[in-house]
């Protein structure tokens, strides 16, 4: 049967909240990367204590838990641009959800 | 450094998990771009395949293993160290579906060994994590395992293959009764033991394994074989009905727990 049938004779809803959960399950996996020896998640705490710092360099602790020297401009500008673009596609799936209320 | 994945497949009386590897080739190859490998016997191998594996390694499994509905091969998995032929290998569950290139991050981060050891379901959120008994470890997933051929991954593997010949004696000792030899707890109990009983982080693939777990299933929204679109729908039962929900997912992995459900997606694109 096709999917759409399917979903009409079964009077299926869309699940807003399970939606919500998935977009996060795989967004939150793509802020994921490894940089200079760490591996780094590009959320708004990592890139905010980056900015705060003016040192060239720094000693982080990653998310395995491990001091990791970087040159703080570097990462900075990489976890940046990962979250830039995550959470641009993130934001557009999200709206795509919403119109479906 | 060669990398590529490896898929160990046996038919068994109720599924054909050949063709199961043959479907999770195809997307390993479209989305990750790396050569695949299978371990598989003869009875399973259909000689007049098209599909063009990277190698076909043909063993005489281990069958000695029941579930309710029927024999499960899942014994002698310890043996991907020594069948692969990469550097750095992803050994994977034939249910597992990739589908998005995601996995090719673990290259960049691990040390020589990773598994996941947190999962969730989809359209069932915030799951309870499997502990293989009530006072016991939490599981590790065999599902998804990238390794590398250092002495540490050796002795895990060595050591996977103790824990299954004497399964019987982990069972007792870590109270689980399972009744049926699992890779997950094989593994969960052989890593601890490498690691001196302390856990060490970078063993783990830092996001969720992600199944399709009970009163859901997962269809594909087309009948293109490499989409990476899937709809999900999931029985909600509510004053003793059932209100059917949906959700639609792309660009993301998944472990299919129920074989039926994983043939229907197979047959569907037939």
């Amino acid at each position: 049967m096709d999917i759409k049938n399917l979903l009409t004779e079964s009077k299926a809803r869309f699940n807003h909240n399970s939606a919500k959960a998935y977009l996060a399950e795989k967004f939150k996996s793509k802020l994921i990367l490894a940089e200079q020896g760490g591996l780094w998640k590009a959320d708004a705490e990592t890139i905010s204590l980056l900015n705060s710092f003016t040192s060239a360099n720094l000693v982080l602790i990653d998310t395995f838990n491990s001091p990791v020297k970087v040159d703080r401009q570097q990462l900075l500008e990489k976890l940046q641009q990962t979250y830039d673009t995550t959470m641009e596609q993130w934001y557009t799936e999200w709206k795509e959800i919403e119109n479906k209320r | 450094m060669k990398r590529g994945a490896i898929l160990f497949a046996f038919n068994t009386e109720k599924f054909n998990y050949y063709e199961m590897a043959e479907y999770a080739a195809k997307r390993i190859n479209h989305f990750l771009k790396l050569p695949v490998t299978i371990v598989t016997d003869e009875d399973s191998y259909p000689e007049d395949t098209e599909y063009v594996w990277d190698k076909v390694i043909k063993i005489t499994p281990d069958k000695n293993n029941t579930r309710v509905w029927g024999t499960w091969i899942n014994k002698g998995r310890w043996q991907a160290f020594e069948f692969t032929p990469y550097d750095e290998t992803l050994l994977l569950d034939v249910d597992y579906i990739v589908n998005s290139s995601n996995l090719l991050k673990i290259f960049d981060f691990y040390d020589d060994f990773c598994c996941h050891n947190t999962i969730d379901f989809l359209m069932q959120p915030n799951a309870e994590q499997e502990k293989i008994s009530h006072y016991g470890y939490n599981s590790l997933w065999a599902t998804v395992v990238a390794f590398k051929k250092t002495n540490k991954v050796k002795n895990i593997f060595n050591c996977m293959k103790m824990v299954q010949n004497n399964y019987e004696f982990y069972m007792n000792l870590h109270s689980f009764n399972t009744g049926i030899y699992r890779n997950d707890y094989a593994l969960t109990i052989a890593l601890s033991i490498i690691n001196g009983h302390l856990t060490d982080n970078r063993d783990f693939i830092p996001w969720n394994l992600l199944h399709i777990g009970s009163n859901t299933q997962i269809y594909k929204s087309n009948k293109d074989e490499l989409d990476s679109e899937f709809t999900v729908t999931f029985d909600n039962w509510q004053r003793g009905k059932i209100r059917k929900e949906y959700i639609t997912i792309n660009d993301l992995d998944f472990h299919v727990m129920d074989k039926e459900l994983y043939v229907g997606i197979i047959e569907n694109e037939k």
